[in-house]
């Protein structure tokens, strides 16, 4: 038995019962979807038929229908790439370290954190994959795969080869904590059911769950397992999306200080990520008994932590590039912050360290709307970070003669805007079809339990 | 014992019924129903489950085997009859004459089954001694060119020979018998036999006239030499003889007169290993041409001037050598006394100097001759006895020509390698005047301004499909053979004269048949039979010696006549007001129309590879433009990127882009001939439109041609055009990418300029040996002398063509998409004479701004003055190419193994491996790697030569053409290696060296590349990576490159005046 603090705040307001969190929780699933999810749903629907349209485009006629150029040769996609994948960072962070810390305030926040996680990813996962030149065989060459070309592998001294290994093994393990997570709230929902059509889906999806003590001892032991083997990924991933960079010669990209600094920009983002949905999802599916001021506070906390600490990088860098004498390095610092795209650069500045600094003050931590604006801010600086390192490194590097422009086509506008159609499409049929607060977990913190 | 029946299978066999017995009697007891198999007719309606399981499977194995073929089925199918010293796989070379221009330069053709792919210079050629332009290279693609005509053509539609040349000879015979004026209009024809054909001609129709005429006129130096010297022609000079060259706007390593020869022979004399003296080079001029940026000094001048800098230099000289000045009103000295300058560097190499003017203007070449005499250099480094051929045409004679025409006194024109509706400014002249003509006949290829006028096009053959031959200069006799048969039904033109002057041979009575000249059949090409008569009365009379010229490119064995010292005929004083109304007002801006060096004078401007070569200056493709003074475009507020309006008199130009050129003289703006090309027969033409004419504004007083303008206006206009450019940025940020020094400083220490300390170098890889079992492997290196290089860009083209580089075309070089494998980066370094940038600035590099922050600030305080500093820049070409790194930085972050180190020390690209992640372009320090961002061939939006059979002609068949998404680069022609490897394996000996050459050092007329082996100790390459001024860029990455670079050296006094 898990004994509540007098004095401490309740995780979960509003004097719930076991069945308040049931069938609140499961309202949705059962009821009939609302007009604002059905429109946010077909919005979203468009914006990935702009995503199908625009690969579809990219493919046919090829990446030339992109701005890039023969000395800009990644831009949006590879920003847009590192931009998700950073978002799908907090997902992870939260279900499993923060399960590991024993932070019981994870628990009605991590199933809504692991499913931008998934979603995220798979986002990321469009820009690799279709910015590659010949992506019908790039999709399958990259993997060391027996072959018909002899003893022909990858080539493991590459970054990318890395990076195919580190996001499919991301994904994967997060899916499958998610997906155990979800089992015995899917369950739930089947034992509630009413209609045959649901009876047999979540029968099929909820794998035989019994709710029997053995059932639930080797739920909790596979639980911890799958978080232990998640934390060291959290801090893996985004430090092999940094070796992306930190392995080249490319004056700007060549730092050994990338991987902390990614992976603190990449708990940025995704708590920044959170926060968007979250304070959305609070207020629209009315869970702010759940969802309290003070989870988001927490993340605020978080998110002010990790902005100071990828400011820190920033700077660490300029004072690095000052101290090696190289005038390549130095120049490419220079030239972020005054060269051609200087407003990026300081859009960067702006977004990352300085606004989160407000988080110092308890009314900003504790405003819903004005921590949902602070997390678009956030959104928008990790964004601009990306195409900071990537773009205003490359487009003026070694050779003057080489230095160019890059900015991206209506095409690469549209993949971008797209795979946010791909993200808020599967966030919309998660919150339809799957309970998006773990009701098992929050039910082990209720105060009034039985 | 029998087992007891315990159960039977029916009645039947209980009962034992005679049917049963009978029927057991049968192996099959049942009747089969092979009726119904074998029967056609219910085949579908009976089929059961086995055989529906056969019908099935048949079908759909059918239907995946037709489907398995979606590739129309290509045949190789070999030789029935096998011609002579044709082998698939195989090439072959012949030597002969390129035909882009007259200049004549001898040329190898590389032969493939049949077809042409590739030119190189004749090694043995005493003009270009084996480099060729740019241009020359691209012209090979114009015998692939779908804008080329099909056949003769009357009045718009196609007829056949037999009726053409019936009509054509009828009205020539008439006009002939009437006396009617007729005219043969040529470029200049140094054809030893073509002019005995004309002189045949002449005869044969009575009244005609043969008028010749340049499209880029040098009649100003043949009337000078002619008033001078009583010889009507140009010069050769001799840049290997001399000490100091001074020239007056004569771009002379760019397009003036003769380049290649001149940058052979220039770059010759700028080597500076055990040289006591160099070539220094002087240059005046207004627009910054490649001979300006190469110049040790570069003295910016307003060109409608140069009559009082050129009398200037001469009063200089005179006053040395105490003869009498030329009195001349107008007297001048430029800025800093540059004049009086060169004046005393002259004086000091009396006898091995030169002074060159590119004027058109006689006067003015009159006094350069009177300078070169008083300072004895003719019989040194100018010789007027083996003059040059290579231009002849007269201004006066192209006047009259054009009043006569338009006057109708000619009956009939014939234009042959003319096109003077486009490329002179008396266009309307000629377009009324060929209206007049009863006959107008053009023997153009291609549907030109002229020949889409004229009644008749009897096209002629392209050079390649041609017999010629050619003497450039007074002695030197080359040949030129056709490589290929006629793509189409097209005749060469002087076949066509033949005919129509009725010259045929007979073997039983021509005299030369009985000399055993003509051993060949008769049904040879008639002009070929005519070249052998002609070179028979020129010594070559036998078969033997015809076949050893036709297999050189020519004769060069005969002795050159001593040069002498000719006399001069002119009284200064008496031209004095002709120089005098040269003078252009002060106050007025002058228009300088120069050649591009590789569009020239525009006949070959349809040509796709001539259009993607970027200017060595502006590195702009595919347009011509205003190149414009900063001065001029601060006053005028116009920036790169507007349009403007340019107007001289009653002609004008409307909305030309504009591009602010560095180094452009202040009251001056440039604007290059040869653009604006125009075609009308036909849905051909798809070239038209780049640039715009700018023929029309060559001043035309004094009867004479001269391409130096005074009294342009130019007005800004609403708009903008942005011009395709291949760099964009032009300063070198201080980074020692060029490593120079000063001639003096070199001869002192030789590593100067290359002496800065060695760099820590540490790797994580292996250090790779190139060994073979033990033994040294190839490492295939090269090493570019930049102190050679002049930006000419031949090997640009030539790259091009031999790797299959796709031509992409305006659009995708202005989004930085061009594909070539190696470029030529150019930067300049701005001149700070006031002191704009503080000394202890950062920007600040000696005397010279090469940082964009120091340039804006210069700018800034600048404005309001002349800015001096814009107009005096100093440039550096650098060739950049895959440096094929030992730890190459593109190798290690390949995630499929795509680039790959080969044993040889080549950094080589695997395409079929390719996935196109570009990570390997990114992490290029040189920036080489180029993307296939779209598939470039067989694609109608990139309509060039990949998109159309003929054009696909040009193909190399060694190189694959690569294919949408996949990464290339320079290869360091691995397919010429590996040939040159293979020949040397089956001759079983060692490989020699410099018997592999690549693409881009055979083109250099300069010798600045040399590739070979360093493992070999004796190799060249080997020896100049040794030499003190060899480096490498950007050495401290410790990429361990095989490319190196020889410091640049200037002659000048020290580095930063």
């Amino acid at each position: 038995m898990i004994h509540d603090s007098a004095i401490r705040t309740q995780l979960v307001t509003g004097e719930k019962t076991l069945h308040d969190v049931t069938t609140e929780i499961c309202r949705p699933i059962e009821n009939k979807p609302s007009t604002s999810w059905k429109v946010g749903f077909v919005l979203s629907v468009i914006f990935l038929g702009i995503l199908g349209l625009t690969l579809a485009i990219t493919t046919l006629f090829g990446i030339g229908t992109w701005g890039l150029n023969k000395t800009v040769q990644w831009g949006w996609d590879i920003t847009n790439f590192v931009f998700w994948v950073g978002i799908g960072h907090a997902g992870t962070l939260i279900s499993a370290i923060l399960l590991l810390f024993r932070q019981k305030w994870r628990m009605s926040i991590n199933r809504s954190a692991e499913a931008m996680t998934i979603f995220a990813v798979m986002c990321a996962a469009v820009f690799p994959l279709f910015h590659m030149g010949r992506l019908w065989v790039g999709m399958y060459w990259v993997l060391p795969l027996p072959n018909a070309f002899g003893s022909l592998w990858g080539n493991f001294h590459s970054p990318l080869l890395w990076d195919v290994f580190a996001i499919t093994t991301y994904f994967s393990v997060s899916l499958v904590f998610w997906y155990l997570g979800l089992i015995p709230d899917i369950a739930t929902v089947r034992d509630r059911a009413t209609t045959a059509g649901r009876k047999f889906w979540y029968n099929f999806f909820s794998m035989g769950w019994t709710g029997s003590v053995r059932t639930w001892n080797r739920y909790e032991v596979v639980s911890l397992i799958l978080a232990g083997i998640s934390t060291p990924l959290v801090l893996s991933v985004h430090t092999i999306v940094s070796m992306d960079f930190a392995t080249s010669v490319v004056p700007g990209w060549h730092t050994t200080i990338f991987p902390p600094y990614f992976v603190a920009g990449a708990i940025f983002s995704g708590f920044g990520m959170v926060l968007t949905l979250l304070v959305i999802v609070r207020k629209v599916m009315n869970y702010q008994d759940y969802i309290t001021i003070g989870h988001l506070e927490a993340m605020c906390k978080v998110v002010m932590l990790t902005g100071t600490m990828v400011g820190l990088a920033y700077i660490t860098e300029f004072f690095v590039a000052a101290y090696s004498g190289v005038v390549y390095e130095q120049y490419a610092f220079i030239n972020r912050a005054t060269g051609p795209y200087w407003w990026a650069y300081w859009s960067m500045m702006t977004c990352n360290l300085i606004a989160p600094q407000v988080f110092w003050f308890k009314w900003a931590r504790t405003t819903p709307w004005f921590i949902f604006m602070l997390s678009i801010v956030v959104n928008v600086g990790m964004w601009f970070e990306r195409f900071v390192i990537i773009v205003t490194s490359l487009h003026r590097e070694y050779l003057p003669s080489g230095w160019v422009m890059y900015s991206p086509t209506i095409i690469e506008i549209g993949i971008f805007v797209g795979t946010f159609g791909l993200f808020f499409t599967c966030f919309f049929l998660f919150s339809k079809f799957l309970p998006v607060i773990n009701m098992s977990e929050v039910k082990s913190i209720l105060k009034n339990r039985e | 014992m029998a087992k007891k029946q315990l159960y039977w299978k029916g009645e039947d066999e209980l009962l034992k019924t005679k049917e049963f017995l009978a029927s057991q009697k049968n192996e099959f007891s049942e009747a089969l129903p092979l009726d119904e198999v074998f029967s056609e007719n219910n085949m579908g309606l009976t089929a059961n489950r086995r055989d529906f399981l056969k019908f099935f499977g048949f079908s759909v194995a059918a239907v995946s085997l037709a489907a398995c073929n979606p590739t129309p089925v290509r045949n190789i199918v070999p030789y029935l009859v096998k011609p002579e010293e044709v082998t698939p796989g195989v090439a072959n070379y012949y030597n002969s004459i390129c035909g882009a221009c007259s200049t004549a330069c001898g040329t190898t053709v590389k032969t493939r089954e049949g077809r042409p792919i590739k030119m190189d210079g004749n090694v043995l050629s005493p003009i270009s001694k084996g480099g060729l332009c740019a241009t020359g290279q691209a012209s090979i693609l114009s015998l692939y060119d779908t804008e080329r005509l099909d056949g003769p053509i009357l009045k718009g539609s196609p007829i056949e020979w037999a009726n053409l040349d019936k009509t054509v000879v009828e009205q020539l015979t008439q006009m002939s018998a009437s006396g009617a004026k007729i005219a043969l209009v040529s470029g200049t024809i140094h054809s030893p036999s073509g002019l005995a054909l004309i002189e045949e001609f002449k005869a044969k129709f009575t009244s005609t006239t043969h008028i010749t005429y340049d499209a880029i006129s040098y009649s100003g130096i043949l009337t000078a030499n002619k008033n001078s010297f009583g010889k009507q022609v140009i010069p050769s000079y001799h840049f290997d003889k001399a000490n100091v060259v001074v020239s007056f706007g004569a771009d002379f390593l760019g397009t003036w007169i003769s380049p290649v020869e001149f940058t052979k022979a220039w770059s010759a004399k700028r080597k500076v290993e055990g040289a006591d003296k160099i070539v220094k080079t002087i240059q005046f001029e207004s627009n910054l041409s490649t001979t300006g940026s190469n110049a040790d000094y570069r003295f910016p001048m307003k060109s409608s001037n140069e009559a009082v800098y050129v009398v200037a230099l001469h009063n200089e000289l005179a006053q040395k050598a105490g003869i009498p000045q030329i009195a001349m009103a107008q007297s001048g000295e430029l800025a800093g006394g540059s004049i009086k300058q060169a004046a005393e560097a002259l004086w000091a190499e009396k006898g091995t100097s030169m002074v060159i003017s590119g004027s058109n203007n006689p006067s003015i070449q009159t006094v350069v001759n009177a300078i070169n005499l008083l300072l004895n250099n003719y019989g040194s480094t100018i010789d007027l006895d083996n003059h040059s051929n290579q231009f002849k045409g007269i201004d006066s004679d192209l006047y009259q020509l054009s009043n006569d025409m338009q006057n109708g006194a000619y009956s009939a024109v014939l234009f042959w390698n003319a096109n003077p509706v486009y490329n002179t400014p008396f266009a309307s002249q000629f377009v009324e005047g060929i209206k007049k003509a009863r006959l107008s006949v053009s023997f153009s290829g291609t549907a030109d301004e002229t020949a889409s006028l004229c009644q008749y096009i009897a096209p002629s053959n392209h050079f390649l499909e041609s017999w010629n031959d050619a003497e450039p200069k007074a002695g030197i006799l080359q040949l030129s053979q056709p490589t290929i048969s006629p793509v189409f039904k097209t005749r060469q033109a002087e076949e066509s004269l033949m005919s129509w002057a009725a010259i045929s041979f007979d073997s039983t009575t021509d005299p030369f048949a009985k000399k055993g000249i003509y051993s060949e059949k008769l049904n040879a090409a008639p002009f070929y039979l005519y070249i052998k008569k002609v070179w028979a009365s020129k010594g070559v009379a036998t078969d033997d010696a015809f076949n050893k010229a036709l297999h050189d490119g020519g004769k060069f064995d005969s002795v050159a006549q001593v040069s002498t010292v000719p006399s001069f005929a002119v009284a200064l004083n008496s031209i004095v007001s002709s120089l005098e109304t040269s003078i252009g007002k002060k106050d007025q801006i002058d228009l300088i129309l120069y050649q591009n060096i590789s569009v020239k004078d525009g006949q070959l401007s349809n040509n796709p590879w001539i259009q993607e070569t970027p200017d060595p200056i502006s590195k702009v493709t595919w347009d011509n433009y205003v190149s414009l003074p900063k001065a001029l475009a601060e006053n005028k507020g116009i920036k790169n990127g507007d349009l403007v309006n340019v107007t001289v008199g009653k002609n004008s130009l409307k909305a030309m882009p504009v591009f602010v050129q560095p180094g452009q003289s202040n009251m001056t703006i440039g604007l290059a001939v040869g653009y604006g090309r125009k075609g009308k027969i036909g849905e051909k033409g798809e070239f038209d439109s780049i640039g715009k004419n700018a023929y029309l504004f060559v001043n035309t007083s004094d009867f004479s041609r001269n391409y130096i303008v005074n009294g342009v206006t130019i007005e800004k206009i609403d708009g903008a055009y942005e011009l395709a450019q291949t760099q964009t940025h032009h300063s070198i940020e201080g980074r020692a990418i060029v490593k120079e020094t000063t001639f003096g400083e070199y001869k002192k220490d030789p590593t100067a300029g290359n002496n800065q300390p060695q760099p820590h170098l540490y790797t994580l890889w292996e250090t790779k040996d190139y060994k073979k079992d033990g033994a040294p492997n190839h490492h295939w290196a090269m090493s570019i002398d930049l102190n050679a290089c002049t930006g000419c860009s031949a090997c640009v083209v030539s790259c091009s063509i031999e790797n299959n580089v796709p031509v992409v075309g305006r659009a995708e070089v202005r989004r930085r998409r061009e594909m070539h494998w190696i470029r030529i980066d150019r930067y300049f370094a701005f001149e700070d004479k006031k002191g704009l940038v503080d000394k202890n600035n950062s920007q600040f590099e000696g005397a010279f701004i090469t940082k964009e922050k120091g340039l804006a600030i210069a700018d800034e305080k600048a404005v309001g003055s002349q800015f001096e500093h814009w107009e005096n820049v100093k440039v550096v070409h650098q060739p950049m190419m895959c440096q094929h790194c030992g730890q190459a930085p593109c190798e290690t972050v390949c995630p499929v193994l795509a680039t790959t180190h080969s044993t040889e020390g080549l950094n080589q690209m695997t395409y079929n491996r390719c996935i196109g992640t570009k990570y390997c372009a990114n992490n290029c320090p040189y920036k080489v790697r180029r993307f296939n961002w779209f598939r470039y061939n067989d694609n109608d939006k990139f309509d060039f030569h990949f998109n159309n059979d003929l054009g696909k002609m040009v193909i190399n068949p060694d190189v694959t053409v690569r294919t949408r998404g996949v990464m290339e680069k320079c290869s360091m022609c691995v397919q010429n290696i590996q040939a040159g490897k293979v020949k040397a394996k089956r001759e079983k000996r060692a490989l020699t060296d410099g018997e592999v050459k690549t693409a881009c050092q055979k083109a250099c007329p300069a010798n600045a590349i040399v590739f070979g082996d360093v493992n070999d100790p004796n190799s060249e390459v080997h020896k100049l990576f040794k030499n003190e001024r060899s480096y490498r860029v950007l050495e401290e990455l410790n990429t361990q490159t095989a490319v190196k670079y020889l410091t640049k050296v200037r002659d000048i006094q020290n580095n930063n005046a």
